[in-house]
């Protein structure tokens, strides 16, 4: 009973395909899992679950084997969320909100929030109603992890924030996960969930299309892509007539590209010895490439 | 029963309408009681009409507010990611709600009695007496509105609608208790509406019927706040 956050075919049909189907996730505890899609793939519907504001039509979803519906309040106790849309209630100032929610949560201390905000550069006397998008998303930051939660809930926690402040609250991810917290996030930037991430899973049309081991890709995976070009139009032929597995051949460069499994890099190596190569380089597996593949493949029903 | 926090969040938000509209409630009826005419007809005058409708706009505005607007705007996601369960949040609002109109009715009570008192110099008991029923006829007469808004207010995720439909009913009925007083051929309208169940001439007529007719505006209110409370928790929130 490792798995903290646990989907068993969670279902909720809004009717003209939209909604989400029979989603099954297990996330372990100290598991930072990542969610991607596009615009109305369902992603907030699956938070939206897990915090007990929805109701599933089939399945169930459970924290810490508590049903997210029935216990939803019992549960909050452990859960630190950032919803999709910022809409903060009617207070003056950032300061005044973290406040009110730590009086709700039942919590006295504000060492940690004054810690984040400090981290994330931000101004927590500014009043709500003048605050841009990127300071609204830092308060929401905030006050999803101020309280010192186990699991963390964040529907996509970086919109607004800019390439810097991404990095900071990239930071704050890993420091979490040391702490050994449980993070679900969602989220359509590749190269934030790429460094964060232990698995993400695919979500197309409601439909989770494909779960990815971040050990499996990113250099870890165990057939690399390697672009090789070569000086003269000889060696380039020579190397075609090889038994590799070429995935690109461009004869206007005498370039092409070439997977091979980590056990057979020798082999490669022993034939490009032998010819006039101009470069070589790895082109490492990226999520984003991972996600294209998936989603442009699958069919959903 | 009820959060603290979201209580003392609720009073911030709210109380600036409170205190303008009890306030012009208590000095209309000042007003009219200072002019040293005899309670009956004070009575008569300022009861059949106007404190309605000034406890209807309160109602109608504070009913959304409460619940549908929160949902609308997606605020009650930060009141729900806490530990407080939504039959706190209905229980806590919907106190809110009738503390403050039972509150408004107070103070608007005590400002028609210091007025006659001024006015004409001594009060009675039973003036008094009459003061307190009148206002209180109209607490239970605004619990069944505020009942019907905070039903509405509850099921609708969008603050248009729960306007529409809470303010609708609710001036509907307002609307049908003024008409109804406009001769002979508008009367039967008064038959529709639960203003006429704030009976007037038998408080002060001191007949025993007022007594039921009370009882069923509070049960109105009571029914509609409890179903609306167990709507709210039951239903889904997109928030």
């Amino acid at each position: 009973m490792n798995d903290i956050i646990n989907l068993q075919g969670l279902t909720k049909d809004f009717g003209q395909k939209r909604g989400i189907f029979d989603v099954k996730l297990q996330i372990r505890q100290g598991e930072v899992f990542g969610l991607v899609g596009i615009n109305g793939s369902g992603k907030s519907t699956i938070m939206r679950h897990l915090m007990g504001f929805l109701h599933p039509d089939k399945g169930r979803a459970s924290i810490a084997g508590k049903d997210c519906w029935k216990s939803a309040a019992g549960i909050k106790r452990k859960v630190g969320y950032i919803p999709g849309e910022i809409a903060f209630p009617d207070v003056r100032s950032g300061l005044d909100f973290l406040r009110l929610q730590a009086e709700y949560m039942g919590v006295r201390s504000m060492t940690y929030a004054n810690e984040l905000i400090e981290q994330l550069n931000l101004d927590p006397t500014a009043k709500l109603k003048r605050m841009s998008k990127g300071m609204k998303q830092k308060t929401a930051i905030v006050n999803a992890f101020m309280c010192d939660s186990d699991i963390l809930l964040l529907d996509e926690p970086t919109t607004g924030l800019d390439p810097l402040m991404q990095k900071s609250f990239t930071e704050i991810i890993r420091q979490e996960k040391k702490k050994g917290k449980t993070i679900f996030m969602s989220s359509h930037m590749f190269d934030e969930m790429e460094s964060t991430c232990d698995r993400v899973a695919f979500l197309k049309d409601g439909h989770i299309v494909h779960v990815v081991d971040m050990k499996t890709i990113l250099g870890n995976e165990q057939s690399k892509e390697y672009k090789i070009e070569f000086n003269n139009a000889e060696d380039y032929r020579a190397i075609l007539a090889r038994p590799f597995d070429f995935l690109r051949k461009q004869d206007e460069y005498n370039q092409v590209v070439i997977r091979v499994l980590d056990t057979d890099i020798n082999k490669l190596f022993g034939v490009l010895s032998t010819t006039d190569v101009r470069f070589i380089s790895h082109k490492p597996y990226t999520l984003e490439a991972c996600f294209k593949e998936i989603y442009s493949k699958t069919e959903t029903a | 029963m009820i959060s603290k926090t979201l209580m003392k969040q609720t009073i911030k938000s709210n109380i600036a309408l409170w205190i303008i509209l009890t306030g012009i409630q208590a000095f209309m009826v000042f007003g009219v009681a200072s002019a040293g005419t005899n309670l009956q007809q004070t009575a008569l005058a300022y009861y059949n009409m106007l404190p309605g409708l000034i406890s209807a706009i309160y109602v109608i505005i504070t009913g959304n507010k409460l619940l549908a607007q929160q949902v609308d705007k997606g605020t009650m996601a930060y009141v729900l990611s806490t530990p407080v369960k939504r039959s706190k949040v209905t229980a806590t609002q919907g106190l809110f709600f009738l503390g403050s109109l039972l509150l408004m009715f107070a103070v608007a009570a005590a400002a028609h009695c210091i007025a006659h008192y001024i006015g004409s110099g001594s009060i009675t008991a039973a003036d008094i007496g009459h003061v307190a029923l009148l206002n209180l006829g109209l607490f239970c007469l605004n619990a069944a509105f505020s009942g019907i808004c905070f039903l509405a207010s509850a099921v609708f995720n969008l603050s248009k609608y729960a306007i529409a439909v809470g303010g609708g009913i609710v001036g509907a009925q307002i609307l049908m208790s003024i008409m109804g007083m406009f001769g002979s051929s508008f009367r039967w309208m008064r038959s529709f509406t639960l203003v006429t169940l704030f009976d007037i001439n038998s408080v002060l007529a001191n007949s025993g019927d007022f007594i039921w007719k009370f009882i069923v505006l509070a049960a109105v209110g009571a029914v509609c706040y409890t179903i609306g409370s167990v709507a709210f928790a039951k239903r889904d929130l997109p928030l």
